[in-house]
């Protein structure tokens, strides 16, 4: 029986080795790889370790593209995209949550299933839209995008939320002749907090790491975000053949660091969140 | 009556014209174009009937796009449930720093696909890439992968299982704590061991969340365009060629923007078709509880 426990927990402690080595080893790869100067990446066998420390691959990367100005693009576009969705989600969840009206049940679950179409199907038309509009290179065209985009999500989580929440205090302020808006910032915004900082945080993320829009809709260098940097210079040619993998490494670091701050920050809001969803 | 309707109106507006203007019409719209032959450089729109669908059929960078996304949904969503179920049953576990593995758990699903995907193409380089070294050291081998078709395809989607499993596992270690422990506690008393009460007791109470993940990562990837587009763009030859990113050469480099839509005709019906068999297998596990 002892041996039995033995054995388990070292299957067990095994078991979670290899799951560690397999998630992290590639970032220890790339953050290796960004601190390693680019002579010392063609090396065969490849160096295991730190051989000459080095932060060049930083300065020629912020050299080579304008590597501040699609940070603070991807930073507003995310930060812009996340709030304007959480905005609209809570306004209809709470239309769909507490006010009793035939077909809430119906809008709410259209809302959910347009989850399924394809973004990419519907980019011609969202493009010939966009230039009649004058709404390409513009910050509030891809804000419009994405906040639609990760809207359906948002209130599939944010309309049960409310559901599950008792009405009464809404209702005590309503008799006590609060005004909607009056509503909304002392009642309802507090008491929805958790869950509107949690589809905040999660929203960031998912904007944060967009590629199609901004790589569609944001043609002009002042609008482009990090994804959009990244993958031009991953697919751009290069004289001798192969990739600048001295800049695309040290990039990816600078596009995960603010993801990895968020996430062990916030662990706990996003599970909850992430897991809400499927679990019911 | 009435100004709780126009308060209904505005509470719902925004949401649901941010849902018109960017998903509803260009799905109408382009359903519209895929009848239609339109190169924006010569603008009239002219109808073609079913000449872009008869076109498709005889296109080889299609109909092998077609056959990659199936394959990598069908293969990518096994994996990820298979194996997500064994990170959900190990982080179930009390160990030592479980706290501590179930963040890193959150990592590949936070960062962007864009990175995994340059990450990974730079460690499957044949020449200087870790994998290779690896394999090298420890069975002598090394595979030629990003330039081999099977070696490419193997690559796109041990990446994509790699970027995705660990959400799969969070939504599964999710079902695994709503299963009430008394279930477990009357089937040891009745002499079950660990391996039969998985078998017995968790996989049928959790099994319409399995479903759910299941439906809802073949639909997800179905539009899968990132990773192939950073990774391979679609090479070698049409090897790792997705929809998606058909559609995108399609309609951005070549300007087709009518075939474009009729290859976005058949992104959505695949995916309408992988959604209503979800929907039926979701109600015959929810039904058999």
């Amino acid at each position: 029986m002892r041996l039995a426990r033995a054995v388990d927990s070292a299957l067990l402690a095994i078991a979670v080795f290899i799951f560690l080595f397999i998630v992290l080893f590639p970032f220890y790869w790339i953050v290796l790889s960004s601190f390693t100067p680019k002579y010392e990446l063609f090396t065969i066998p490849p160096r295991y370790w730190f051989s000459t420390f080095t932060l060049e691959n930083y300065q020629a990367l912020a050299n080579s593209i304008p590597l501040v100005r699609y940070f603070v693009n991807s930073l507003l576009f995310a930060a812009g995209s996340s709030l304007v969705s959480v905005a609209a989600a809570f306004l209809a969840s709470y239309a769909l949550a507490r006010i009793q009206f035939r077909g809430a049940n119906l809008i709410f679950i259209a809302f959910v299933m347009s989850i399924a179409l394809p973004q990419i199907g519907g980019l011609v038309p969202l493009f010939e839209l966009f230039k009649s509009t004058n709404l390409i290179n513009t910050y509030h065209g891809l804000v419009i995008l994405m906040s639609s985009l990760v809207l359906p999500f948002t209130i599939w989580i944010l309309v049960p939320f409310l559901r599950q929440i008792p009405y009464e205090i809404e209702e005590a302020a309503i008799m006590d002749g609060a005004r909607l808006p009056q509503l909304f910032w002392f009642i309802t915004l507090p008491i929805m907090r958790p869950a509107l900082v949690t589809m905040f945080i999660i929203n960031f993320i998912i904007a944060w790491n967009e590629l199609i829009y901004p790589l569609v809709f944001a043609t002009s260098g002042s609008n482009k975000t990090l994804s959009v940097g990244l993958v031009e210079l991953a697919v751009q040619p290069t004289a001798g053949g192969g990739r600048p993998w001295d800049l695309l490494s040290a990039m990816s670091v600078v596009m995960i660091v603010p993801i990895l701050v968020l996430v062990l920050l916030f662990q706990r809001l996003i599970v909850s969140g992430l897991t809400r969803g499927a679990i019911k | 009556m009435r100004r709780t309707a126009i308060l209904i109106g505005l509470l719902l507006l925004p949401a649901v014209a941010l849902r018109l203007f960017t998903a509803i019409y260009p799905f109408f719209n382009t359903v519209w174009l895929s009848f239609h032959d339109w190169n924006p450089a010569f603008p009239p729109q002219q109808f073609v009937g079913l000449k872009n669908f008869q076109a498709l059929t005889r296109d080889i960078a299609v109909t092998s796009s077609i056959s990659f996304t199936v394959l990598f949904v069908t293969v990518s969503t096994l994996l990820e449930i298979v194996l997500g179920m064994a990170i959900a049953l190990m982080l179930n576990r009390a160990f030592f720093g479980r706290g501590a593995v179930r963040a890193v758990n959150l990592i590949p699903w936070a960062i962007p696909m864009v990175v995994a995907a340059i990450g990974f193409r730079w460690m499957y380089d044949t020449q200087y890439g870790v994998i290779n070294d690896l394999l090298h050291r420890t069975i002598g081998v090394k595979v030629p992968w990003l330039v081999d078709f099977w070696g490419a395809r193997a690559a796109v989607i041990a990446t994509n299982v790699w970027k995705s499993t660990p959400f799969v596992g969070l939504v599964l270690l999710a079902a695994l704590q709503g299963v009430p422990q008394d279930l477990y506690e009357a089937g040891r008393v009745d002499g079950t061991n660990r391996v039969s009460a998985f078998f017995y007791i968790t996989l049928p109470l959790i099994m319409p969340q399995i479903v759910t993940i299941g439906l809802f990562m073949v639909v997800w990837q179905l539009a899968a365009f990132d990773l192939v587009f950073a990774m391979t763009g679609g090479g070698p030859g049409f090897a790792t060629q997705v929809l998606a990113y058909r559609i995108y050469q399609v309609a951005f480099t070549a300007l087709n923007f009518g075939y474009a839509s009729a290859i976005s005709m058949v992104l959505f019906i695949v995916v309408g078709i992988a959604s209503i068999i979800g929907l039926l297998l979701f109600r015959k596990v929810e039904v058999s509880l």
